[in-house]
């Protein structure tokens, strides 16, 4: 216990050491450095953590990135390029204008980074910033209102459709390496606005960093917000997201999310389904390879009446990789008419591998239509069997199989151009991944 | 040299013996029907000659051109022409049959030392292979058996085997579960493929398969054991007396 309070005081030091801002982001941020400092980091014996092995994470200091991280071209090449749209790209969480295109921006939409809306005392930052996310319960989301410096705020004026999505890419450099760096994404949908968001967050940073990102989304009567999410940090990162997201009424919430990167991967999704006709659909992919651990946390409260929400994540554990997948569906007194799903399955291609899953549901409605799945298991073994009898090498037909299972999910992305990507990911932790040059 | 010859075949599942001691001779371009009750061991014969792990040799030998086949992996044995058309076949979500298709055609061509086949002439055979079993072409573009009929599958086993063209056939039970117009579109298909250098093993439940397919031999698999030959007449008589003579034979 000794070493947490020590550690709390490090980041207290760190934050008392910051420079001040004015108003009510100042306020916003001591009250979350306070929340942090009363509840320190996660420990092992509450139930939302307790597959999280944080050690190596809370034994080490990690301050703030200090500025002018480059990025190398290898990098910058693995941005996703969407033609048409507004892309804001981050270095080391502050705002690039070098890598940034806000020229496409179109009437309705207002795009810009977080420093700046400080500044500005925009309206939306004052809305939302710190005030959709509870820094209360979630040490990362506290530690990410004390220190964000900067990040992205969208914000989609009512009845404006855009057809190209608003990009922010969240990159690390080689800088970054033994530093805090704290992402941060604000987008408001007003109403009948529907809006595509990209979130990259990838790096090149060789030693262990923590990224620990918060986007707080806020969405309008009847809109429409798409997100595109894809973790692919560099392998020695730290990186703990949360996600919280409020979805009115008639509004419809999607998230397709890819963990791929970093040696522990956590996004905590929690969506609010707060008016009759709210509908949430998430889907996600996770990879676990080595000794990787992928984690995802999501919560889907249904308040009202006659809401929806669609859940299927599936993941695919080789080497010694571990996974969490815990879902949360809420369903209130008042939720009548509530129809929800969620289903998790797990493939792993390693004895080693471990994939906890735990679909957890809490109903106080009595006329509600609930389902849920899980699954953990080896490929088919009359599937794999079949395959080999028409000639489909073994290591072939496992890769055929698991790219099958992945791309159920995979199959459905929100944003296309980081597809290929993802992809290669998956192939690269496949055995005999060269049979699929071009699976259709 | 037979193109198979089982000597002496034995095989266990989960320790239990199932076939016990099975010899069979196949020439090219010859049929072969074995018949057999439920839980003579009909399907565990189909499924140790195509190499599946779940069944244990105890004893025996079968040579396959001369190569000891039991020695193989089950992609080795397709490579070198043995075919199995599956009882019960897999539904493989996500795969494509045409991807599939390619993927285990292309393996059978490398093997053979040939070049793959480009899209446009893999396109132009899987057509023309599909109109020989009436094979609706939508289904190619589905996922493999996903959603597919009982008659669809069978008849996907059959256009499997004509794009795949092997040495042995051994359809196991490929006849059971289908309508009359069915059947015929997949004994059609069979017939089509007979030739003087490909061999079928038919397996079947029902003397029915063989007014469509007519066999050069049939034998009476019962508890394990082949326990009477002979020709298409043997199946007549089959389908008159039923298999309890040869049951009682057996015991």
């Amino acid at each position: 216990m000794e070493a947490v309070s020590e550690q709390k005081s490090v980041y207290l030091q760190a934050f008392e050491a910051a420079d001040r801002l004015d108003g009510w982001p100042e306020e916003r941020r001591q009250q979350a450095i306070q929340a942090f400092e009363s509840q320190g980091f996660p420990t092992r014996r509450m139930e939302a953590w307790k597959h999280a092995k944080l050690t190596a994470l809370t034994q080490q200091t990690f301050k703030p990135v200090p500025e002018g991280g480059e990025l190398s071209a290898a990098t910058v090449e693995r941005f996703a390029d969407v033609a048409g749209a507004v892309r804001l790209v981050f270095v080391d969480g502050r705002f690039s204008p070098r890598y940034s295109d806000l020229d496409a921006a179109v009437p309705g939409l207002k795009v810009q980074s977080l420093a700046a809306a400080f500044r500005e005392d925009d309206g939306l930052a004052h809305e939302q910033f710190g005030r959709v996310m509870d820094a209360e319960s979630h040490a990362f989301a506290a530690l990410n209102t004390a220190f964000a410096v900067d990040g992205a705020v969208v914000d989609v004026a009512p009845n404006t459709v855009l057809d190209a999505p608003v990009v922010v890419i969240f990159a690390n450099s080689r800088k970054a390496s033994g530093h805090a760096v704290y992402p941060r994404v604000l987008l408001r949908a007003g109403s009948n606005a529907e809006v595509r968001l990209v979130q990259q967050y990838l790096g090149e940073n060789e030693d262990a960093a923590l990224i620990a990102p918060v986007s707080e989304v806020l969405l309008h009567d009847n809109a429409s917000v798409r997100i595109q999410h894809f973790q692919d940090e560099s392998l020695p990162s730290w990186h703990l997201g949360a996600m919280r997201v409020r979805v009115p009424r008639d509004a419809r919430f999607a998230l397709h999310t890819v963990t791929a990167g970093a040696r522990f991967g956590r996004t905590d999704v929690q969506v609010d389904l707060e008016g009759p006709g709210a509908d949430v659909s998430m889907n996600g992919l996770y990879l676990s390879d080595g000794e990787r651990y992928a984690d995802y946390h999501t919560v889907v409260r249904h308040v009202t009446d006659h809401s929806h929400s669609q859940q299927l994540f599936k993941g695919v554990l080789t080497g010694r990789g571990e996974s969490v997948f815990d879902g949360m569906i809420h369903v209130a007194r008042d939720a009548q008419q509530t129809d929800s799903e969620q289903q998790n399955n797990n493939l792993l291609l390693s004895p080693l591998a471990l994939a906890h899953s735990n679909p957890r549901l809490e109903i106080y409605a009595d006329d509600v239509k609930c389902a849920h799945g899980s699954t953990v298991g080896e490929l088919d073994a009359d599937a794999l069997f079949y395959l080999r009898s028409r000639g489909i090498a073994r290591d072939d037909a496992q890769a055929l199989l698991t790219f099958a299972f992945a791309n159920d999910v995979l199959g459905s992305m929100i944003e296309p151009a980081l597809a290929p990507q993802a992809r290669d990911r998956l192939l690269s932790v496949l055995p005999g991944g060269n049979l699929l040059e071009a699976p259709e | 040299m037979a193109l198979l010859e089982i000597r002496d075949l034995h095989a266990a599942v989960e320790g239990e013996e199932i076939l016990r001691g099975i010899n069979l001779t196949v020439d090219r371009g010859e049929v072969h029907a074995v018949m057999g009750p439920n839980g003579s061991g009909k399907s565990t014969l189909s499924k140790v000659l195509a190499g599946h792990d779940g069944y244990e040799v105890t004893n025996g030998q079968v040579l396959y051109d001369g190569k000891d086949l039991l020695d193989l992996e089950a992609e080795d044995r397709a490579r070198l022409g043995v075919f199995l058309g599956f009882q019960y076949p897999v539904e493989i979500p996500g795969v494509a049959n045409t991807y599939f298709l390619k993927a285990a055609l292309n393996a059978m061509r490398k093997h053979r030392g040939e070049p793959e086949l480009d899209a446009v002439a893999f396109l132009k055979l899987i057509r023309e292979r599909a109109k020989m079993v009436n094979m609706d072409e939508n289904l190619l573009k589905r996922a493999v058996n996903e959603g597919f009929s009982g008659g669809e599958k069978k008849r996907n086993e059959i256009f499997q085997m004509a794009v795949l063209e092997p040495q042995l056939a051994i359809l196991d039970e490929t006849d059971s579960g289908l309508d009359i117009d069915a059947l015929r579109i997949v004994s059609q298909g069979v017939n089509a493929m007979r030739s003087a250098d490909r061999a079928f093993l038919l397996i079947t439940h029902y003397q029915r398969l063989l007014d469509h397919i007519e066999p050069d031999h049939v034998h009476v698999l019962v508890n394990g054991r082949i326990q009477q030959s002979g020709g298409k007449e043997l199946a007549e008589e089959l389908e008159r007396s039923g298999y309890a003579l040869f049951e009682e034979n057996a015991a």
